[in-house]
């Protein structure tokens, strides 16, 4: 009898010790994606000042509020409807073969009157995971931002925004990006620290936007050759590059499933083991190898070897979580090198203006960290099916992604485009954003007394004035 | 008296009068009157977490498509407010409007016009 009592004291306290664990690692857990949304807001206060600090003088205070109002419009929007394309869509589209069950409870979590998405008492982690994935929607929608600054609409930008930062992402990352994903499931697809999930795809979506959007006036000669547009603060670009890089360890940290009281306490997105050094390991190498890979493919150029960093980090994230340091070394050294030539490449032979080379260092880095995957680790097993990891399974991931990010980008600006709320009037654009849509005599004291210069093909500074004026005539014409 | 918004579902225990209910030194306040509230929305009250999702009262519901609305409302206004102050202000760089718009500004167009 006493013995029998014994057991069941002790079977009490082994079910009391369980529950306080489980919950300990739940509070755990939630302190950890608190901190790395916290840090995360500096990506974007890096985005604003690395955009703000390429734009002219005339378009800085436009520049810097767009970047701001990504806010006001991603969180909402993706709060009200991206949560639930995340959840309700990892089999496949609601609709068609392989269709999700849209009464099922995980698909129920991402609507946001669901008791498992609301403040809740007994649920410790679901928001504060949704929040995590809430500052990637910024990332990735602040990525097209650069891009398109100093002739796109403010207004423009937003709803670009939502398309990208609300549906497009987080389709893909419902593909791709969960353990429950169709490319994960059935081919094994990895890009664990979202490579193309997040930076090809907006990539993509971005080079839509700019074939629709068009090049600043002035930007190319008559003959097609690329001009320069000083930047007005370099300074202030290259902090914002280091600020942006010191929130993605937190981006990385979130990219993680924290379980503290199971071995070895870190998984992947797809629920493969790995740990937090591992990562943090393969980021940090990633930015040597890439500072050094943009310094000497640019030939020390500081934009590109700044942005060298950011382009081998994203290169090598995709396999973060079983890279070797050194592997990541040379492979983020070789992308950024890479980037430096996409993205001269695409301003000068493609003619496409993107004014902070977001398609080059997000687009083309995030598609070839997704492709050095099926490279370097083939055979690694990937998600809870542990189908191994190939060129094939990457290849359908990129094949999948590369047409959802371009053609919803391409579409959605062809149809701003066509209702004439794009792009700002010509008048505006050279008389600068910031005199049309802020109150000059307030906030632009400035501005009255700067005189803006560009760089012609042949490397000679002249006044811009003229230039722009004809330009200008010429795209009217 | 809840408002608009009964945010105090019926899980939480209130004790009548000065004497204290329960002793929550040791163990935080949710072992005592808030322990029965595990997996009820703190705010909008609904079923027990884990049913679907679905127990959220009609009021949350509403609150939540104003939201909705309130949002796209917000960004169509958005696009024609802007749409609005560029015309003006495209038309007042030309000089065509009656109001003159905003000073020249030179490196723009306004050194050569």
């Amino acid at each position: 009898m006493i013995t029998s009592l014994l057991a069941q004291v002790q079977s009490l306290k082994e079910a009391g010790s369980a529950a306080g664990q489980t919950q300990d690692s739940l509070v755990i857990g939630e302190q950890f994606y608190f901190f790395t949304v916290v840090l995360m807001w500096l990506i974007h206060a890096g985005f604003m000042s690395y955009e703000t600090g390429i734009a002219r003088k005339k378009n800085a205070l436009a520049t810097a509020m767009k970047n701001i109002l990504t806010i006001a419009v991603v969180t909402p929007s993706f709060y009200y409807f991206g949560w639930w394309i995340y959840n309700c869509n990892q089999p496949g589209l609601p609709i068609g073969p392989n269709s999700t069950d849209l009464t099922a409870a995980a698909c129920q979590g991402g609507i946001p009157w669901s008791d498992a998405f609301g403040p809740n008492l007994g649920n410790n982690i679901n928001l504060i995971f949704f929040l995590a994935f809430l500052l990637f929607s910024w990332t990735t929608a602040s990525i097209m931002s650069g891009a398109i600054i100093e002739r796109a609409r403010l207004t423009a930008y937003l709803v670009l925004a939502v398309i990208l930062g609300s549906v497009v992402w987080i389709l893909d990352a419902a593909w791709g990006w969960s353990a429950g994903g169709w490319l994960t499931l059935r081919f094994g697809f990895h890009d664990s620290i979202a490579s193309g999930v997040v930076h090809g795809v907006a990539g993509a979506f971005t080079l839509g936007v700019l074939f629709n959007l068009g090049p600043r006036i002035g930007k190319y000669t008559r003959e097609g050759l690329a001009r320069q547009f000083r930047p007005h603060n370099l300074h202030m670009t290259l902090l914002g590059l280091m600020l942006i890089f010191t929130g993605f360890y937190a981006f990385y940290g979130a990219c993680l499933v924290i379980s503290s009281t199971a071995f070895p306490g870190w998984a992947n997105i797809y629920l493969s083991p790995t740990t937090l050094g591992s990562i943090t390991m393969v980021i940090t190498m990633g930015f040597a190898g890439g500072f050094t890979g943009g310094y000497f493919a640019s030939r020390g150029d500081p934009f590109w070897t700044v942005s060298g960093g950011l382009a081998g980090v994203i290169s090598v994230s995709a396999g973060a979580d079983i890279y070797a340091p050194t592997l990541a070394y040379l492979l983020a050294m070789a992308g950024a090198a890479m980037a430096v030539y996409a993205g001269t490449w695409i301003e000068k032979s493609m003619r496409v203006d993107d004014a902070v080379g977001a398609v080059a260092v997000h687009g083309v880095m995030g598609f070839l960290g997704l492709l050095y995957v099926g490279i370097f680790a083939a055979g690694y097993p990937t998600g809870v099916n542990n189908v191994d990891s190939s060129i094939g399974g990457q290849l359908i991931g990129m094949a999948t992604f590369l047409p959802l990010g371009f053609l919803s980008g391409w579409v959605s600006s062809f149809v701003l485009k066509k209702l004439g709320i794009l792009r700002v009037p010509p008048e505006v654009e050279l008389m600068g954003l910031d005199v049309a849509e802020y109150e000059p005599n307030l906030y632009l004291p400035e501005a009255a007394v700067v005189t803006e210069q560009l760089v012609e093909p042949d490397g000679t500074p002249v006044d811009a004035a003229i230039v722009l004026q004809t330009a200008r005539d010429e795209v009217v014409v | 008296m809840p408002g608009i918004i009964n945010s105090a579902p019926d899980c939480i225990t209130h004790a009548e009068g000065g004497e204290k209910y329960a002793e929550d030194g040791a163990d935080f306040i949710l072992q005592a009157n808030y322990g029965d509230c595990a997996g009820i929305m703190t705010f909008g009250p609904g079923s027990t977490y884990g049913e679907d999702g679905s127990g959220a009262e009609t009021l949350y519901y509403i609150l939540t498509w104003l939201g909705i609305v309130v949002m796209l409302v917000a960004l169509v206004a958005w696009v024609v407010y802007e749409n609005r102050r560029l015309i003006a202000a495209s038309v007042g760089f030309t000089g065509d409007s009656p109001a003159g718009g905003p000073p020249p500004q030179p490196g723009g167009v306004g050194d050569s016009r």
